[in-house]
């Protein structure tokens, strides 16, 4: 599993026996995990370190899933959001997010469904954030700059995108 | 003779009245004959002893019998219970009349009728008792109409408990899933375990793993149940989705050997609703009818599905020739967690859910079952 093993997860839910057990099992199949119990704490989180997709439960105390995800976005735009909810039906969860999360699943959850989940929301990210690099890169090209200013400016969008 | 004429006068006289009394009274009989004839409740009368002697048009066509049939008979026949209607016409023949509210009448093809009756007893000018009226308006409709409001309103807050159960139900048993999710890494992992000892826990986590799969099936069910939102509709072809329909059961058919004859309406059966919902639906008549057969036993499994295009509407039938369902339970097949099969095998969501994806799409599911017989199950879907 080695091309999980730089896949950054974020995991929110006010359920801390259900994240603890999660996160022992991604952590155990390479994930790189983090843990937090409110979208308070999960947005303070995501502040300081890049995350390339987020598990959020949509009901919990303090602000909701819907609104945790709006703001996890506006801090890391690429950052995929699978919800978990175990709160009406995922068509209710629709109407109430519409916040463009990447997948509904419904608590409990298969976790096998979990883990196609995550790893295609990480590849959606990759390839979001791959076409929005190119499409600066060539801006630079476009720019007319001289090849040592390109080459500055195109570090500069690979610390951004966190491309190595 | 003075006399004798003067009484042949008066003779004239009498006839000629008598003549014009009796034809006063065709009149009255008639215009009696035509208003209990026209009147469109049913209207009947009785002689002294409860026999039938007159029966309005309304009658026939809310009871399905002809005057011709009725005359003679008592009234009491037509009750649905005869007996409880006995004390009906004893209290009309004390009190000079009497009403009663819903009171069940059958109606020649066995279906329940219920009327509200108003019953007056008929005195001559003697005060001899000659008989009984009855003027009873058909309520069938509106009784049904009022139960159906009840079901909705019941279905409605039980399906709000419901999801709240359901969601409360869910977080508890995510925790439980997870939690023998990394008890069963942990055993994989675990050095110093006999194989029988491994063995023994991974049978345990399977078990749980099973049995909290269990519980996800029965509140993710009620969850769907309670959906409120009005379903998005589109374009497509009924017989298309069948089709697809029984490609998705067809391992199960072919394990049951069970023969399925298609009788489709004649071209594409297209209609504007949701294939989503309906294909729910679908699958579940087809899994009851499989189910039904199998239970049955043998060999000649045969399930006809047939669809009719009736322009506004279109009908999908799903006979089977399985075990049928007996009498007495033919009215709790869509209560909710209504279940005839083992524990775990069933939820008693299936048909309260199809119920009420049709009543979200506009249309109906009805059912005609026979015990040895079989079963069908007919949904009717409006066009758009």
């Amino acid at each position: 599993m080695s091309d999980q093993q730089h896949i950054r997860v974020l995991l929110v839910d006010d359920e801390e026996n259900l994240l603890e057990y999660l996160s022992k099992r991604l952590l155990k199949k390479g994930f790189a995990v983090k843990a937090t119990f409110s979208g308070e704490q999960a947005v303070e989180v995501a502040q300081h370190e890049p995350y390339d997709v987020a598990v959020v439960d949509l009901k919990m105390p303090g602000i909701d899933g819907v609104e945790t995800q709006k703001r996890l976005r506006q801090i890391q735009p690429f950052l995929q959001c699978i919800v978990l909810t175990g709160h009406g039906s995922v068509e209710s969860a629709l109407e109430s997010g519409q916040q463009e999360a990447f997948e509904y699943l419904l608590k409990p959850v298969d976790y096998d469904k979990l883990l196609v989940a995550i790893s295609e929301a990480y590849k959606r990210k990759v390839d979001l954030q791959t076409a929005k690099f190119r499409e600066e890169v060539e801006k630079v090209q476009m720019a007319g700059m001289g090849p040592r200013g390109i080459r500055k400016a195109i570090r500069e969008l690979e610390k951004i995108y966190g491309i190595e | 003779m003075v006399s004798n004429s003067s009484s042949e006068a008066e003779l004239k006289k009498v006839t000629w009245e008598l003549a014009s009394y009796k034809i006063e009274l065709h009149k009255t009989t008639g215009f009696l004959q035509c208003i209990l004839q026209n009147a469109t409740d049913l209207i009947f009368a009785t002689d002294a002893e409860g026999l039938l002697i007159s029966f309005s048009k309304g009658g026939e066509k809310v009871l399905g019998y002809s005057w011709e049939e009725v005359v003679g008979r008592p009234i009491k026949a037509l009750a649905k219970d005869p007996e409880s209607f006995e004390p009906v016409m004893v209290s009309c023949q004390e009190e000079g009349c009497a009403l009663v509210l819903d009171v069940p009448f059958q109606h020649k093809d066995g279906k329940t009728v219920y009327c509200n009756a108003s019953l007056m007893d008929l005195t001559n000018r003697e005060g001899q008792r000659i008989g009984t009226v009855a003027i009873c308006q058909d309520i069938t409709r509106w009784k049904r109409l009022q139960e159906d409001l009840i079901q909705v309103d019941r279905l409605a807050e039980i399906g709000r408990i419901a999801a709240g159960v359901a969601h409360e139900i869910n977080n508890p048993v995510a925790v439980i899933r997870e939690a023998s999710g990394w008890a069963a890494e942990v055993i994989g992992d675990a050095e110093g375990l006999s194989p029988d000892d491994r063995q023994e826990l991974e049978n345990v986590i399977k078990q749980i793993k099973a049995q909290t799969g269990r519980c996800r099936d029965i509140t993710h069910k009620l969850l769907t149940f309670v959906r409120g939102s009005v379903p998005t509709k589109s374009e497509f072809d009924v017989h298309e989705l069948l089709e697809e329909t029984i490609g998705l059961l067809k391992p199960e058919l072919k394990h049951s050997g069970i023969e399925i004859d298609l009788n489709f309406a004649e071209g594409p059966l297209s209609v504007n609703s949701n294939p989503k919902l309906l294909e729910q639906v679908f699958v579940n008549c087809l899994a009851n009818a499989i189910h039904a057969v199998i239970e049955k036993g043998g060999d000649n499994g045969r399930i006809e599905i047939r669809t009719v295009n009736n322009n506004s509407e279109v009908e999908i039938s799903v006979a089977d020739n399985g075990v049928g369902i007996p009498k007495e339970d033919q009215g709790k097949i869509f209560d909710l967690f209504y279940t005839t099969k083992p524990p775990g095998k069933g939820t008693g969501l299936g048909l309260p859910i199809c119920q009420n994806i049709l009543r979200q799409l506009g249309g109906d599911i009805y059912f005609e079952s026979e015990v040895g017989v079989g079963t069908t199950f007919t949904v009717r879907i409006s066009v758009s």
